[in-house]
């Protein structure tokens, strides 16, 4: 090889020495560059300048390590790194909205990020150190953050009974066991109950076929001029407990068809004496005598009407029963009169209770409703429809199968189905891939799955099964956390012993007192030891604070004892016997421990004491802001006018010292009295009663 | 000249692949978390939203359990006792009266009473049934729902934003 040959490949052996060894040392450079560009290092460093840039700056270096930080709770197995980025979070002075993020605090909640990590209640994947992999779904990680708002969710996962600061969670939880969602899904912590829709064995003794039609179509009996608003329903929210079921006009005529024959026993009308029903007839105001009457009894306490008011319909009254504006044009005659006598006949398992009718009232109430509760274009809508065909009933047979109507609805005869839908009860805790999105163009989430399904049940299965419901925004985001917080068996180890059960109480009570419980169904709207509902007040206290002849007077004739209670206990027209059976088992029963009856002696409330109680009630703690005496005070309390007769000066003290103490959520400020002002204000407040007024309004309730 | 060429491609070519790794910041996208904890409608104009944080959240639950009976013209159970009270208590969203009192001097009327700072004896005083928290949770409630909009008082320090 010539020379200058071997000089010129030397040379070009030197050059590509030179690149390779470059490129060698750029590729060399390039992983500590990207080191040094690491997001949380950059966020590292930025917090540094963010805190230098604050007074407080001592404060907020304090203790910094210049590393990853991490969260480790190993009983629970977490390991997270979110405040390796979220570096302020416990700093108390950084709450407030303006610091930017990821610096800003934590809000002020009852667990400790330090104790508890992050990603137990937000989800996410605590080991990431990029933002992408600790927040969002990746290949290797299913569960990305929760939306804010549905947070709640997370604390339901512990907490299964609800909690106070949860609002959305426990609204979630009622509406789904509202809504009857327990009749084909298990779900946590909701029980089937032993009636969910009313059973059908009976119900062409109930209503006509064009109705049946009707009310399948479309299961609202209220509509706004514009078809949207829709007043059937739940709280006021415009949601019927029955879905709206997705049948063709093949699938009506047979169902209804099918149900219109259903009838075991024949109805037996209850026979009135037509003699006297001729005279009721003959008065001229017989319909407005019942309407009165149906006010007295405070029907709107559990059922609704729709009250129109300046072109704007509003319903007025209660949710407990169906709403009753077309209740008329509905009902058989025969069949309403029967219900209203004894509602357990037709229903063993309804919530009405049965009143003591006499047969004037019952009559006049029921002309009442069929002729001004209805709607002669209710089923103007509704083809002519014969007698069903054998082949419709045999199709309507199967329909109320395959269409799951027998999850909530009993036939006597027909299986019923339970578990219909898919278990719901570890919703919470599945994983994307777990879940079937079919064709569907929404994001794979769990939470965007939920809303779809809840939404439209086509929009993920176009075969779905599922009836449609229509929710309010704010009922949808309801539901939504209450499912997410399904989380059936913590996939966390350690996290099953941290949960809260629910309690589940029962109040059964036996004998007299039984009999009358159940027939009146008290526990519908008074909570006794936890168990009942919420209407009405709390009765587990009530032998401490009431009199027992007050009790007696009251069963006999409620009053509403609170001027800004719309909802008011019904006259049930009770019997002396029942009243004082009830007035007696509360008395000795229904008691508290921190209230004893015998350690304060009425005799010893002298008349210099007495006038102290009222100055101090007057002028220095000026009760009558809140309270009613006579005609004047505040609606935000109970009217005092009669305390003397109604509570026990016992109650009055231990109230007056604590009154969260018996009852949790009274909205009474605890003050600070001293013990001379306590008794000084229950001896003036034992001085105050009234006498017969009770008789009065009770006179005027029966006056025709 | 080549040489120099290719040593500054390949820099910025590693320089480009470093950034690139680099990840923006969640809040450059539409974000579903930027929605609120909770929210309220204003009440002079129910069409417009307010959102509420965890804290004005929690005050709006104690709001609506102690306070509406007299802060405001409408309750849950109907009437409102604001109108039989002399003077009338502000309604919760009286911005012109709240917004120039401190968060100190709405702390001590809540916790000690009307009376205490002056005011009607009508107010009672609730230290000994709420908690500070819950307190301070009101307080945040009534300032989320000011109007006119409530304005906090300026902070020592410059503000920082992240590059």
């Amino acid at each position: 090889m010539p020379a200058e040959e071997l000089g010129k490949a030397s040379r070009r052996m030197r050059l590509a020495f030179a690149i390779s060894s470059v490129a060698f040392l750029v590729v060399l450079a390039v992983s500590p560059v990207r080191d040094y560009l690491r997001a949380w290092k950059r966020y590292e460093r930025d917090y540094i300048r963010f805190a230098q840039s604050r007074p407080d700056t001592k404060q907020l270096l304090a203790d910094k390590p210049f590393e990853i930080d991490q969260i480790w709770i190993p009983q629970m197995q977490v390991v997270d790194r979110c405040t390796t980025c979220h570096q302020g979070i416990t700093q108390p002075t950084l709450e407030d909205s303006s610091v930017i993020q990821p610096f800003r605090a934590h809000p002020h909640i009852p667990h400790r990020v330090r104790d508890w990590g992050c990603v137990i209640c937000h989800r996410g994947q605590g080991l990431a150190t990029e933002v992408r992999d600790a927040h969002e779904t990746t290949l290797a990680w299913e569960q990305p953050i929760l939306p804010v708002r549905y947070i709640q969710a997370s604390c339901g996962v512990c907490h299964r009974s609800d909690l106070p600061q949860t609002p959305r969670l426990n609204r979630g939880r009622k509406l789904l066991a509202a809504l009857n969602c327990v009749g084909c899904h298990r779900l946590q912590g909701i029980e089937r109950p032993a009636m969910l829709g009313p059973d059908l064995t009976n119900i062409a003794s109930k209503v006509s076929r064009a109705w049946i039609y009707k009310w399948l179509k479309d299961p609202r009996t209220l509509t706004a001029s514009d078809g949207s608003v829709v007043v059937n329903g739940y709280e006021n929210e415009d949601e019927p407990r029955m879905p709206k079921f997705r049948l063709n006009e093949n699938e009506l005529r047979a169902l209804s068809g099918y149900l219109s024959t259903l009838q075991t026993e024949t109805l037996q009308p209850y026979k009135f004496d037509p003699r006297e029903v001729a005279a009721w007839d003959r008065k001229p105001d017989l319909v407005e005598q019942g309407e009165t009457r149906f006010r007295q009894m405070f029907c709107t306490t559990c059922h609704s009407l729709a009250v129109t008011r300046a072109g704007e319909t509003k319903l007025i009254g209660g949710d407990i029963g169906p709403e009753l504006t077309k209740v008329g044009s509905k009902a058989n005659p025969d069949w309403l009169t029967a219900w209203l006598r004894n509602p357990q006949a037709y229903l063993p398992q309804a919530q009405m209770p049965r009143y003591q009718w006499s047969d004037q009232d019952l009559y006049i109430v029921t002309r009442y409703i069929e002729s001004r509760l209805t709607d002669p274009t209710l089923l103007s809508d509704v083809p002519k429809l014969q007698s069903p065909t054998a082949a419709e009933s045999q199709l309507g047979r199967r329909l109320f199968l395959e269409k799951g109507c027998a999850s909530c609805h009993v036939i006597k005869g027909v299986a019923s189905q339970a578990d219909y839908g898919p278990d719901l009860a570890s919703l919470g805790s599945k994983t994307v891939s777990q879940l079937e999105f079919g064709n569907s163009r929404m994001a794979r989430t769990l939470v965007s799955y939920i809303e779809a399904k809840i939404t439209d049940p086509l929009s993920v299965n176009t075969a779905a099964r599922m009836p449609q419901y229509s929710l309010t925004p704010n009922d949808l985001e309801a539901i939504t956390s209450a499912l997410l917080s399904m989380s059936g068996n913590p996939a966390r180890a350690g996290l099953e012993n941290l949960i809260l059960p629910a309690k589940h109480p029962q109040f059964r009570p036996a004998g007299a007192f039984g009999e009358l419980f159940e027939r009146y169904k008290c526990d519908v709207c008074h909570r006794f030891n936890g168990f009942g509902g919420t209407l009405a007040p709390d009765l587990t206290f009530e032998g401490s604070r009431a009199q027992r002849k007050w009790m007696v007077d009251f069963l006999k004739n409620p009053q509403t004892l609170r001027p800004t209670l719309t909802f008011r206990m019904p006259q049930f027209n009770m019997t002396t016997e029942e009243a004082t059976v009830l007035a007696d088992y509360l008395g000795i029963v229904m008691q508290t421990p921190n209230v004893n009856l015998e350690g304060v002696n009425a005799k010893q409330f002298s008349p210099p004491i007495v006038s102290l109680g009222k100055q101090l009630y007057e002028v220095k703690y000026q009760c009558q802001s809140c309270h009613t005496i006579g005609s004047t005070g505040g609606y935000v309390g109970p009217n005092l006018s009669n305390v003397g007769n109604w509570m026990n000066p016992a109650w009055l003290e231990g109230w007056l010292k604590d009154p969260q103490s018996l009852v949790p959520d009274a909205i009474e400020p605890r003050r600070a009295f001293t013990d001379e002002e306590r008794t000084a204000l229950t001896a003036y407040l034992m001085t105050l009663k009234q006498n017969g007024s009770t008789r009065t309004t009770a006179a005027a309730g029966r006056g025709q | 000249m080549r040489l120099k060429l290719i040593v500054v491609l390949a820099l910025l070519l590693s320089a480009g692949f470093g950034t690139s790794c680099r990840e923006k910041p969640a809040a450059a996208k539409p974000d579903p978390l930027a929605r609120a904890y909770d929210s309220e409608p204003d009440w002079n104009d129910p069409q417009h939203v307010i959102s509420l944080n965890y804290q004005q959240a929690q005050g709006k639950r104690v709001f609506y359990q102690y306070c509406v009976w007299c802060h405001a013209d409408s309750t849950p159970a109907g009437p409102s006792n604001r109108s039989n009270l002399n003077p009338n208590p502000p309604l919760g969203n009286d911005g012109a009266t709240l917004n120039p009192l401190s968060d100190d001097f709405m702390r001590n009327v809540i916790t000690l009473g009307g009376g205490v700072v002056g005011k009607s004896t009508s107010m009672p005083p609730w230290g000994k049934t709420l908690s500070q928290d819950d307190i301070d949770a009101v307080i945040a409630f009534y300032r989320a729902i000011a109007q006119p909009p409530y304005q906090a008082p300026a902070r020592p320090g410059p503000k920082y934003s992240v590059r």
